[in-house]
């Protein structure tokens, strides 16, 4: 069997020589420092892994992901960045859909581990591509909203008519009592639920139910609070607060599409495997959560 | 707080008045004379006359001693009118007349040594009776109000500023900050990585020569079994398959050179950065003002390295007396204001000289220009042409500052579409001249 494919971006030959040396003996490694050849080889060859820096003179990785999303969907993403802003990051989710955010230095075990994981994912992405059979929907797609405030919830119910059954928690008790139902299609969620830091509920979205898509809506600014929410909680939508009305309905109805898509083909959903949870105490609230979702259950009975 | 203070104080002549009873003119003036005596009235210097309301004089304590003190005073006088022994031209202020007119009115009639009192009156009419004193008092409560709200503003002022200069230093900060994790992570990750490739690459090399030299072992072993032997051979060719030494090695030989090349950027940037910041140094220092520009550089590199070509034409210096790390943060902010006017890649022209009273430097960029309208307004506090996050506004507002500070000068000129030209002028401090003309006898 041929080796899979690596193709790594960076204006710095030094990281590409770097990393091909990593990758070489598992890995057939392409490399360049021109995102317009990288974006040639994508249409030309089968490309598993794609791994790119941010800050590059001619184009910010995160750019150049989104186009290698439209060119080769089934190529995993990675974002292998020196510096992290904001609005990289947030570009980085909302535009490159990445399956990870590293940074530089990294550590050479984790790189491999990771891009050893996104090649089985991308394998199995290619093996499904070509047939998808279209699943007929028996039940209303279910939105769970949780946010302090109403009005968000009165939003998305605004937005979403009687297509989907949108249901509203203010507390973080609520909302694990409906994640532990497992048939929520899309989470609307803010960081904070009261006191309460939500983090790592949306961390555990994928371990109840992989299909769930998860956007995120907040005024919060933390870039390093996001970047684990996309290694970890492979949220799909991170939405600043105001919320904009028409981008919350667009980013909504392409969440809807792709949790029936996961539907038709489960495999796929693990396009969204999450990284382990990193911080000790929200690994300790995760664990409680799964823990308690026998109790949930019988109480909620499902 | 002091300030309040002043609220138990007068601040207008409302609370000057002192209703004392007024005297009629026709009253007799050893009447006038019981008044004086009675205690109520001791710290009364003159007495009111009023006539129909209207005041028509004043009568002073000291006018009745200077009358009483002649012999035979009180007979002569006892009897008569008050009206005739009273002074016709009493200090009057208006009620509603403000506390500064007033004592400045008072001020310019009052005679000395002090022997009346003013009358205040509303429209015209007699209200009471005012102390000088208490005026003067009044006054000068309210200048100390006055110097503590004026010194109060003033630290107020002080501190905004200071919390300015200091934003805008973090501001662009922040922007270098960006460039500079970017500049020392980028190495920082090859050479981490290739440590770490390296490190596998002698476990592999290792068992290689563990191969090798086991089956030299066996080959010089007479009674090495020939089975065993080829098995060696046969492990050693598939590691060779799946392991190219010769080559892997030439590859990290590659690598090694990377990794110097690296750790030299690392080390590098690290000493710009220390040159550039010298947080402690505050402190004035004699430099050849060259290292502030090329430290400066260096801090901008990556900010500036896409946007512009840099052409330096730098005189050899004489030392000059200054703070280096402001200076720093004037010509980082010139440089970047000269990149950021650029729309396509521009040139920065960065020339120094001097002459016997200056050092001199000129900053041009061929970038947009500044309209005419907006000329004078540029080392205005945060006046800027910029998106939020990328201006400030204060870059120049403080730059201005920073040179005058040092006694210098900063000047512009810009052509539409042509581009913009700074120019700063720092004088020599007094010690420095000597030390331009000859270079120091150590
Ligand atoms: N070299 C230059 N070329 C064109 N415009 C400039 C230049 N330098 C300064 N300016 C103008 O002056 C304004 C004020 O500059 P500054 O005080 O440094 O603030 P900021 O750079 O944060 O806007 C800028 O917004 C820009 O419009
Ligand atoms: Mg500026």
């Amino acid at each position: 069997m041929s080796k899979p494919t690596l193709l790594l971006i960076d204006d710095e030959e030094r990281i590409l020589r770097s990393l091909r040396m990593l990758f070489m003996t598992n890995y057939t490694v392409r490399m360049t420092t021109d995102p317009q050849e990288a974006l040639r080889i994508l249409r030309e060859e089968k490309v598993h892994v794609i791994i790119s820096d941010q800050r590059m003179p001619v184009m910010q990785g995160s750019a150049l992901l989104a186009l290698a999303r439209e060119t080769s969907p089934a190529t995993m993403r990675i974002l292998l960045t020196g510096y992290s802003d904001l609005e990289a990051s947030i570009a980085s989710v909302n535009e490159g859909e990445v399956f990870r955010y590293l940074m530089k230095p990294w550590s050479a075990d984790e790189v491999r581990q990771v891009v050893a994981e996104a090649t089985a994912i991308a394998q199995a992405s290619y093996a499904v591509q070509s047939h998808a059979p279209a699943v007929t929907e028996d039940k209303k797609p279910r939105v769970l909203i949780m946010d302090d405030d109403e009005a968000v919830s009165k939003t998305v119910c605004e937005i979403l008519g009687d297509r989907c059954e949108v249901i509203w928690a203010n507390t973080a008790q609520h909302a694990m009592e409906e994640l532990a139902r497992q048939d929520i299609s899309v989470v609307v969620s803010d960081l904070m639920l009261g006191d309460t830091n939500v983090g790592y509920i949306l961390k555990t979205i994928k371990q109840l139910n992989p299909q769930t898509q998860c956007i995120v809506v907040t005024n919060f600014n933390d870039t390093s609070r996001l970047i684990d929410l996309i290694n970890q909680a492979q949220i799909s939508r991170y939405l600043p607060k105001p919320l904009n009305k028409s981008s919350l309905a667009r980013n909504l109805d392409s969440m809807l599409a792709r949790f029936h898509a996961l539907r038709s083909q489960p495999v796929l959903a693990n396009r969204q495997a999450v990284a382990q949870i990193s911080d000790p105490k929200e690994k300790l609230q995760s664990g409680n959560f799964m823990g308690m979702l026998g109790r949930l259950r019988a109480r909620i009975g499902v | 707080m002091r300030f309040n203070d002043n609220k138990n104080f007068a601040r207008d002549i409302h609370s000057l008045v002192n209703p004392i009873a007024a005297i009629a003119p026709d009253k007799p003036v050893s009447e006038v004379a019981e008044l004086f005596l009675n205690p109520d009235y001791a710290k009364v210097l003159s007495l009111p006359v009023v006539e129909n309301g209207i005041p028509i004089g004043v009568i002073s304590r000291y006018r009745f001693m200077d009358l009483y003190l002649k012999q035979y005073a009180r007979e002569l006088h006892g009897k008569r009118p008050i009206r005739n022994y009273i002074n016709h031209r009493p200090l009057l202020v208006e009620l509603d007349q403000p506390l500064a007119e007033a004592a400045l009115h008072i001020a310019e009639h009052m005679s000395f040594p002090l022997t009346e009192d003013f009358i205040i009156i509303r429209h015209g009419k007699y209200l009471g009776l005012g102390f000088v004193m208490d005026l003067l008092k009044a006054m000068e409560s309210q200048m100390r109000a006055n110097t503590n709200e004026l010194n109060q503003a003033y630290s107020q002022l002080k501190s905004s500023q200071m919390a300015l200069v200091q934003s805008e230093k973090m501001a662009s900060l922040g922007q270098m900050v960006a460039g500079i994790a970017h500049e020392i992570n980028t190495p920082l990750g090859y050479v981490q990585n290739n440590v770490a490739v390296g490190q596998e690459l002698f476990i592999h090399i290792q068992n290689l020569i563990a191969g090798y030299e086991s089956l030299v072992d066996n080959l010089l072993d007479e009674q090495a079994d020939e089975a065993e032997i080829s098995a060696q051979m046969e492990q050693i060719a598939a590691m060779r398959l799946d392991f190219n030494a010769e080559e892997m090695l030439g590859d990290m030989q590659g690598l090694m050179v990377d990794s110097l090349y690296g750790i030299g950027q690392i080390s590098e940037l690290v000493m710009n950065l220390k040159n550039f910041s010298r947080m402690d140094a505050a402190a004035t220092e004699a430099i050849n003002l060259n290292d502030c520009i090329e430290s400066a550089l260096n801090i901008g590199r990556n900010v500036l390295k896409d946007k512009v070509e840099i052409i330096k034409e730098l005189t050899e210096l004489p030392k000059l007396t200054c703070t280096p790390s402001q200076l720093n943060q004037v010509f980082l902010n010139l440089f970047t204001n000269a990149a950021q006017a650029m729309e396509t890649m521009g040139r920065l022209h960065i020339c120094s000289w001097y002459d016997e009273q200056a050092v001199h430097v000129s900053v041009s960029d061929n970038g947009k220009g500044i309209p005419q309208e907006n000329l004078v307004r540029i080392f205005d506090p945060f006046f800027t042409t910029k998106p939020i996050g990328e201006g400030t506004g204060l870059g120049l507002a403080i730059s201005h500052q920073i040179i005058q500070q040092h006694g210098g000068e900063i000047r512009v000129e810009s052509r539409l579409g042509v581009g913009t030209d700074f120019h700063i002028s720092l004088p020599f401090a007094a010690g420095n001249v000597a030390q331009s003309a000859q270079p120091s006898i150590h």
